[in-house]
C-alpha cells in the first residue's frame, strides 16, 4: 500500500459519523443549556460594526493600504480645500492649499464652471498676496526676497485671471455671429412661407424694419400657415433673448477686464487696499 | 482570491459575533462542526459513548470560553474547537489515570462507513479500512492526532499548525512520519 492509497482510505473515514438519534437529542439538550445565557440577538448597529471590522481584518494589507490611500486622496480633494483655504502666501501650508485647489479644479468637468473656479482661485491668491504685502511688519527690507517673489506671483495670478476672462470674451463674438446667422435664416423662412401662401391667397404682414431681429407677423386665418409662422416667431424671439444675454455677458467681461487692469495699476502703486477692493468687484462681476 | 477573502471575512465575522455572545451563530457553529469534533474524539479515544459525552462537554466548554471572553488566541473557529477538544481529551485521560489505547474495532459498535462501491470492491475496501482502524490506536499519540486532523477531518496545514502550536514545516514533517509509521504498522501485520 502506497502513501497515496493510504491517504485515500483515510479520507473515506470521514464518513464515520455519530448516531443521528444522539445528534438530535444532544442538540436539544445543548440548546437548552445555552438558552439561559448570552445575548439573544445582536442589534443592527452591532452587526454593522462586526461586519466592518471583519471586512477590514479579512482584506489583505496591500488591498487595505490601497483602499486607505484612495480614501485619503478623495477626502483631501473634497475637504482639503476648506482645510487649507485660510493659508496665506507666506505660510508653509500655502503649497497644500495650491495642491488642493488644483485637485478640486481637476474634479470639475464642466469647462464654464472650471473657468469660474480658476478665476476665483487666482483672484483669491492675488487678494491674499495684496493683504500680506499691505502688512508693514512683513513688507520691509528684511523680507526683500520674499516680497519680490510675491510681486511676481501677483503678476502671474493677475495674468492668469485676465487670460481666463479674455478667453470668455473671445467666445462672445462667435456666438453673436451664430445668432445673426439664425436671424437671417428665420427671416428667409418667413419670406418663403409668405411667397408660398400668397399663391393660395393668404397674406402675411412683415414686421417693422426697426425690429429686424424679431420678426413679428400677423397672419390671416389658415391653420397650416399659423403653425409655420408661430414656429418662426418663437425662434426669432428666442434669438432676441440670446442676443441680449450675450451683450450683457460681453459688457460684464469688459468691465471685469477693466477692473483687473485697474487692480494691477493699484498694485504697482502699492495701493494694496484698493487692489483688494477691485478684485472683490471682479469676483462679484464674474459670479 | 475573492473566494479566499469571502472565506476569511465569514470566519472573522463568525468569531466576532461569537465574541459578542450571539447564540444564533453558536448554534450554526455547532451544527457545522459537531460531526467533525465527534469523529476527532472518537478516533482519539476509541469509544463511541465516551466520544458522545466528550463532544457535548467540548461545545459547552467553548460556549463557556465565549461567555468569559477568552477567544483572543484563536485564529479560526475550527482551530479553537480543536484546541478545546484536545484539552478536554487530556482532562479525560487525566481523570481516568491512564492512556491505554482502546481498539476502535468494537464488535458491539461496528464502524459504519457509507461509500458508493460495488460489493466486491466494498468488501476489499472494508477490510483495508478495518486494518487501518485497528492500527490507529497503536500509533504514537502525536501521529494519530495529526493523521485524524489532516486526512480524516480535512484540516488545512495552517489550522493544524495553529492548533498544535507548530510551524508549517514541522507539521509537514510530522505528517510524513505519521503516514510512514501507519503504513509500516499495517504492512507488518497484513492479515488482521
Amino acid at each position: 500500500m502506497t502513501n497515496k492509497d493510504l491517504i485515500s482510505k483515510l479520507n473515506s473515514l470521514k464518513n464515520v459519523s455519530p448516531d443521528s438519534s444522539w445528534l438530535a437529542s444532544n442538540r436539544e439538550l445543548f440548546l437548552a443549556q445555552i438558552s439561559n445565557s448570552g445575548a439573544d440577538k445582536l442589534s443592527g448597529g452591532q452587526v454593522f460594526f462586526i461586519n466592518l471590522k471583519s471586512f477590514l481584518k479579512a482584506s489583505s494589507q496591500p488591498v487595505f493600504a490601497l483602499g486607505v490611500f484612495m480614501l485619503v486622496l478623495v477626502a483631501s480633494s473634497i475637504f482639503g480645500h476648506k482645510l487649507f483655504s485660510q493659508a496665506k502666501p507666506n505660510d508653509s501650508l500655502y503649497i497644500a492649499r495650491i495642491i488642493s485647489e488644483k485637485a478640486k479644479l481637476n474634479m470639475v468637468f464642466n469647462s464654464e464652471a472650471k473657468n469660474k473656479l480658476a478665476v476665483n482661485f487666482a483672484t483669491n491668491h492675488a487678494k491674499d498676496i495684496s493683504a500680506v504685502l499691505s502688512d508693514p511688519s512683513f513688507n520691509n527690507e528684511e523680507n526683500k526676497d520674499q516680497v519680490a517673489k510675491l510681486n511676481d506671483s501677483f503678476n502671474e495670478e493677475i495674468d492668469n485671471v485676465k487670460k481666463i476672462v479674455n478667453s470668455g470674451v473671445t467666445k462672445a463674438p462667435k456666438l453673436e455671429g451664430e445668432v445673426s446667422e439664425q436671424v437671417e435664416m428665420s427671416d428667409e423662412a418667413i419670406s418663403i412661407a409668405a411667397e408660398h401662401k400668397a399663391e393660395q391667397g393668404i397674406q402675411i404682414k412683415e414686421a417693422e424694419p426697426n425690429q429686424a431681429s424679431v420678426a413679428r407677423t400677423t397672419i390671416a386665418p389658415s391653420t397650416s400657415v399659423k403653425a409655420e409662422t408661430k414656429a418662426t416667431t418663437t425662434e426669432a424671439s428666442s434669438t432676441e433673448t440670446k442676443v441680449e444675454a450675450e451683450v450683457s455677458i460681453d459688457a460684464k467681461i469688459n468691465e471685469a477686464d477693466k477692473m483687473i487692469d485697474e487692480a494691477k495699476e493699484s498694485f504697482n502703486n502699492k495701493d494694496y487696499h484698493s487692489v483688494i477692493d477691485k478684485l472683490n468687484e471682479v469676483t462679484e462681476i464674474i459670479k | 482570491m475573492p473566494s479566499n477573502i469571502v472565506k476569511k471575512f465569514k470566519n472573522k465575522q463568525t468569531l466576532s459575533r461569537l465574541k459578542s455572545r450571539d447564540k444564533e451563530v453558536f448554534t450554526e457553529v455547532y451544527d457545522a462542526n459537531v460531526a467533525d469534533i465527534h469523529r476527532f474524539v472518537y478516533f482519539k479515544i476509541g469509544s463511541r459513548e465516551e466520544a458522545n459525552d466528550l463532544t457535548s462537554i467540548i461545545f459547552l466548554k467553548t460556549w463557556d470560553h465565549i461567555q468569559k471572553n477568552t477567544l483572543e488566541d484563536a485564529k479560526t473557529l475550527r482551530a479553537l474547537l480543536y484546541k478545546v477538544a484536545r484539552n478536554a481529551i487530556i482532562d479525560y485521560y487525566r481523570e481516568r489515570g491512564s492512556q491505554k489505547p482502546i481498539s476502535l474495532d468494537d464488535e458491539q459498535n461496528p464502524v459504519d462507513i457509507a461509500t458508493d462501491m460495488s460489493q466486491s470492491d466494498k468488501i476489499d475496501d472494508d477490510q483495508d479500512l478495518k486494518r487501518i482502524i485497528s492500527k490507529l490506536p497503536f500509533l504514537k499519540e502525536e501521529y494519530r492526532e495529526i493523521i485524524i486532523m489532516r486526512f480524516i477531518n480535512d484540516l488545512s496545514l495552517e489550522e493544524i499548525s495553529d492548533i498544535s502550536q507548530k510551524s508549517r514545516g514541522n507539521v509537514r514533517v510530522l505528517l510524513h512520519r505519521a503516514l510512514t509509521a501507519l503504513r509500516e504498522l499495517i504492512e507488518d501485520s497484513p492479515g488482521v
